[in-house]
């Protein structure tokens, strides 16, 4: 454009000049002359918790704008249900892959056609940027604070961009939790008859059956699935609460820690070892279900949303274990995350969605949908009665999973989730080059941290 | 009498002997501007302006929402100094090696063999083949050669036929080949361009040309250097100029195949730009990138414009 | 010149491997998705039972249906106000000038080698405060000004290579520039423009940049900016996806096929002018 601009500095010969000019560059330049910035939303959204609000079923007819991702049924089916018990509302479904909504988010949610409820699943950076609607007068007057607050809590956020206490910004369908599945015929050749009790018994039948000739783990890391088992090893050895810190961006949390440089170096040497497969840099989630559904691996780190797609493809022949403690006997930690979904302050229909909300966490007939569609725990109040699943199947094993973690374990949410850029720019390229030996644990830990404070800082 | 023819030749409008120029003629002078103004005022609204308005958020730290700080220069220092921002660009003129090197010698050497497509059945296939690349959408020609380059693709399947099986490798997740990887796709969509732009070329050359040469005894290397290559100069300042730009600015292909891993081994400045203006909304940086790559390409094929418009 | 006769024959050898190395990725899709489904077929194996039915699955699991009709709609929203406005202009510029001319020429050149990328952002913000995301016009918009540089040289061109006492001798007859425009250029202009269609129907249908980053509905993208949609509509089935990918190539393909001697002439055209 410099060039451009000496032109315009040139020319001043003649009105015919100018004239052209100030045609072609006339609303160019209008443009250059106040800083960027749309001033219409800035700080603070409104805030519906100081005043009344309404908990009654919506009337008349409504139209709800929902934004969801592709590939996950959920929200479609419970839409299907909700419309047949209030007619009167109408739900349109937006679906696009999980990545675009990641980036789509703040500009969809600014935007004058707002989506009424969308999936989110970092919601500190729009909160502070006061795109996100307030619900703590609805959390108040639906009773959602007296939900699990291990699970409530990691969606607040302070009006520092702190996460875990300040205002509620958004509730989950479905609470998800991570662990390991494994195959029980491949499992029965090694000899596994348990889950195993401690972070060495894994590692002991990740090598058995690499001696059998059986695939240990099958793990996509093309965007960098591996943090899957990495973070499942981080929250064996590092302190919960300062993991949850540092995702919730607490400041002075820091992650470049021994432990931290324990967990990778033990993620570089399963890579060394071949415990996972020479193409994992090249495999998509995808892939590597329909690998795992075949038969192609012992272990998959994965979450409960797969538990009723794996209980369809492979029957019986699948389990699911919570990861296990460093030490036998240790405490159970877990990374676990709702599937967030938040309401944009800009949306018209906060009440209604709202409703739609409560109902997903309290409606039976929602529940059921929940645990029939992924597996995972529908939450709610803590006294409602879980939907009931066949015994044995893998559904009842992660519920249970799910059960036992509420009890006497810990949830963490997702490291990948800290920051908007943490997981593309620094996790994933360095947990590729880490099982590839192209990183060591300590430089990992290193640039983790940096990477974290220097996108904090900007 | 000589000042004055010179004058007259000079401001020729002057000439007493031609009519002094009527409304009518001025308003005719004025015609073309109006023809063109409708062209360009998408070109204004919509490439001329985002432009302008991209050198603009350049120069500030902006996540696209909040308020925007005023930063100088500082974005261009880091596009600049930074490895991080660096790489891509590097890998970008990497590409150029698989974008516009290969599909130009393989098209001469085929263009200069055949020295003219013969009509005939292959001539018709061959121009119906080789153009699909050029037809369908890149996004759709990355996705078929992920399948390709697949641990379960066609690549690795021949090479276990030719028992070359400890060679099979996921080529797009391998830090040693997925450059190349991507970068053959490239080779792939230029290739067919290429060699028909350049057959096509050769045909124009007049054969007293190659008469002579064979005359004077040169053989086909020679002949080549001395008849062909100039003859074809033009053609090649096109199919260079042309797959250039799409090395430089290239996207769907990347984006499609590889999101610029395994680590950063295929990222290159166009889905940086996008990853910083969408993903990790420093929208300041991105505008310097983009500014920075458009200067980029500017600066490459402006030269290159000029050595094949001067052979004409 | 007998000596030639070897030289012709590794020429076509080349060309020959070259239309084969085209071929495969092609080929790989096609066998791939006449496979049964949900299996992952390896290479290229042609199965033994064809499964043509995964075509008609793939359509309906992907709505190709709405895809095809929103891309008809931006490409009928694009190219023929773009060829009005270059014929215009093009004209404007070649025959009738006006002082100031080569400025604007000069302005539009630069156009030329702009990478899309270096617009995407301010873009986005632009249609964003005109209330245009996540609309067609989002991307019919930026289309038209991204395409007019070409196509006003392109025009330009065209109508420097016609002969000059065309237009005198028809302003002889006291005709307007408007008129001499309609009456006698345009009508000469049609190869010119008929390949200039050709040129932006494929750039529009296949655009893929601006699709992603500019309209968040799949449904309301091109066929090229929906394929990134398009994977998780099969979930792990790789079959489907194969055949999918296909039925999105297949109608540039076939206008290709329909219209080739145009298409080539075009396209090789295209890329001397640009």
């Amino acid at each position: 454009m410099s060039r451009f601009n000496s032109h315009e500095g040139r020319q001043t010969s003649g009105p015919s000049r100018r004239w052209v000019l100030s045609a072609a560059a006339g609303m160019a330049l209008t443009a250059a002359c106040s800083a960027p910035g749309n001033s219409s939303v800035g700080a603070g959204a409104k805030s519906a918790a100081g005043k009344a609000v309404s908990t009654t079923a919506p009337k008349g007819s409504v139209t709800l704008n929902l934004y969801v991702e592709t590939g996950f049924p959920l929200p479609v089916k419970l839409a299907e249900e909700f419309q047949k018990q209030y007619p009167n509302v109408k739900v349109k479904i937006r679906q696009d892959q999980f990545a675009v909504i990641t980036q789509n988010a703040p500009r969809v949610m600014a935007s004058s056609d707002a989506p009424d409820l969308i999936r989110i699943p970092t919601i500190v950076a729009s909160a502070k940027d006061g795109l996100l609607a307030d619900l703590d007068g609805y959390a108040r007057a639906y009773g959602w604070d007296k939900y699990s607050t291990g699970l409530i809590d990691q969606m607040r956020v302070s009006d520092k961009g702190v996460r875990g206490s300040g205002p509620l910004y958004a509730l989950g369908i479905g609470y998800n939790i991570t662990g390991i599945f494994y195959n029980k015929t491949l499992a029965a050749k090694i000899g596994m008859t348990n889950p195993p009790s401690t972070v060495a018994e894994l590692e002991s039948l990740l090598a058995k059956a690499k001696k059998a000739g059986i695939q240990p783990i099958v793990q996509f890391n093309d965007i960098g699935g591996v943090n899957f088992p990495f973070q499942a090893l981080l929250n064996q050895y590092e302190d919960p609460s300062k993991i949850a810190n540092w995702v919730f961006d607490r400041p002075g949390a820091d992650l470049d820690t021994p432990a931290t440089v324990k967990a990778a170096d033990k993620i570089a040497s399963w890579g060394a070892k071949g415990y996972f497969t020479s193409d994992a840099n090249a495999l998509t989630y995808t892939d590597m279900m329909s690998r795992f559904e075949k038969g192609g691996g012992l272990f998959m780190f994965n979450g409960d949303w797969e538990s009723q797609n794996l209980a369809k493809s492979m029957g019986k022949n699948v389990g699911f274990f919570l990861a296990p403690p460093a030490s036998a006997g240790g405490r159970l930690v877990a990374m676990s995350a709702p599937a967030t979904y938040a309401i944009p302050a800009k949306s018209k229909n906060i009440a209604t969605v709202a409703f739609f909300l409560n109902w997903v966490h309290t409606n039976s007939k929602a529940r059921k949908i929940i645990v029939d569609v992924t597996g995972s725990s529908p939450g709610g109040p803590t006294d409602l009665a879980l939907p009931a699943v066949a015994d044995g199947s893998v559904v009842a094993q992660t519920l249970q999973a799910t059960n036992d973690l509420a009890q006497k374990g810990v949830a963490v949410d997702f490291t990948a989730n800290a920051t908007a850029g943490i997981y593309a720019n620094t996790i994933k390229p360095e947990l590729q080059k880490l099982i590839t030996g192209r990183e060591t644990g300590a430089g990992f830990a290193k640039k983790l941290q940096a990477d974290y404070e220097k996108e904090l800082s900007q | 009498m000589t000042l004055l023819s010179d004058r007259t030749a000079l401001s020729g409008r002057r000439d007493p002997a031609s009519p002094r120029p009527g409304p009518r003629l001025r308003a005719r002078r004025w015609a073309g501007l109006l023809f063109v103004l409708p062209a360009l005022v998408p070109y204004t609204v919509f490439v001329l302006r985002p432009l302008v308005v991209s050198a603009q958020y350049s120069l500030y730290d902006w996540n696209g929402i909040g308020a925007a700080r005023f930063v100088g220069v500082d974005n261009y220092r880091r596009v600049l100094t930074s490895s991080e921002q660096l790489t891509p660009i590097l890998h970008a003129f990497e590409l150029i090696l698989f974008f516009t090197v290969i599909p130009v010698c393989l098209g001469l050497v085929t263009a200069a063999l055949l020295h003219g497509l013969p009509n005939g059945p292959l001539a018709t296939t061959a121009r119906v083949v080789l153009f699909i690349p050029q037809v369908i959408p890149l996004v759709a020609a990355a996705l078929a050669w992920s399948w390709v380059y697949s641990s379960d693709g066609v690549l690795n399947q021949f090479l276990r036929t030719i028992g070359l099986g400890s060679w099979s490798r996921a080529w797009l997740g391998d830090f040693t080949w997925a450059f190349t990887a991507v970068g053959l796709v490239g080779s792939w969509v230029s290739l067919g361009l290429c060699t028909l732009l350049l057959i096509t070329g050769i045909n124009k050359i007049d054969p007293t040309l190659y008469d002579a040469a064979r005359i004077d005894g040169a053989g086909p290397v020679q002949e080549f250097m001395a008849v062909t290559l100039p003859g074809l100069r033009r053609e090649i300042g096109v199919c260079v100029t042309v797959t250039v730009i799409a090395a430089l600015a290239s996207f769907d292909i990347v984006y499609v195949t590889t999101q610029g891993g395994p680590g950063t081994q295929t990222l290159v400045p166009g889905l940086q730009i996008f990853q910083l203006a969408f993903t990790q909304r420093e929208v300041g940086l991105a505008s310097a990138t983009a500014i920075v790559l458009m200067v980029l390409v500017l600066l490459v094929v402006t030269p290159l414009q000029r050595i094949s418009r001067g052979a004409e | 010149m007998n000596h030639r006769v070897p030289q012709l024959i590794a020429g076509r050898v080349m060309l020959v491997l070259f239309m084969a190395a085209t071929a495969i990725p092609f080929l790989s899709l096609f066998t791939t998705a006449l496979a049964p489904q949900n299996t992952t077929p390896h290479g290229i194996s042609w199965p033994s039972h064809p499964h043509w039915h995964n075509f008609v699955d793939a359509f309906h699991a992907a709505d190709l249906m709405p895809l095809l009709g929103s891309s008809l709609l931006i490409v009928l929203g694009v190219v023929p106000v773009a060829l009005a406005l270059a014929a215009a202009a093009g004209y404007g510029l070649a025959v009738l000038g006006f002082p100031g001319a080569r400025i604007v020429f000069g302005l539009l050149l630069v156009g030329l080698t702009v990478p899309t990328e270096s617009l995407i952002t301010p873009l986005y913000y632009q249609l964003e405060s005109m209330g245009l995301l996540n609309t067609r016009w989002a991307l019919v918009l930026p289309l038209m000004g991204l395409f007019m540089p070409f196509s006003v040289v392109w025009m330009r061109t065209f109508y420097l290579s016609l002969p000059k006492e065309l237009t005198e001798a028809a302003s002889v007859d006291g005709a307007g520039p408007w008129t001499v425009f309609r009456r006698v250029h345009l009508p000469l202009a049609r190869p010119a423009l008929s390949s200039l269609a050709i040129l932006l129907f494929l750039w529009t249908w296949n655009q893929f940049l601006l699709a992603i980053a500019l309209i968040d509905d799949p449904a309301k993208r091109t066929v090229a900016g929906a394929l990134g949609a398009f994977q998780g509509h099969y979930g792990t089935n790789v079959v489907l996806l194969s055949a999918g990918s296909l039925l999105i190539m297949l109608p540039a393909v076939l206008v290709f096929v329909i219209f080739q001697r145009h298409f080539v002439t075009a396209l090789l055209q295209g890329a001397v002018k640009g």
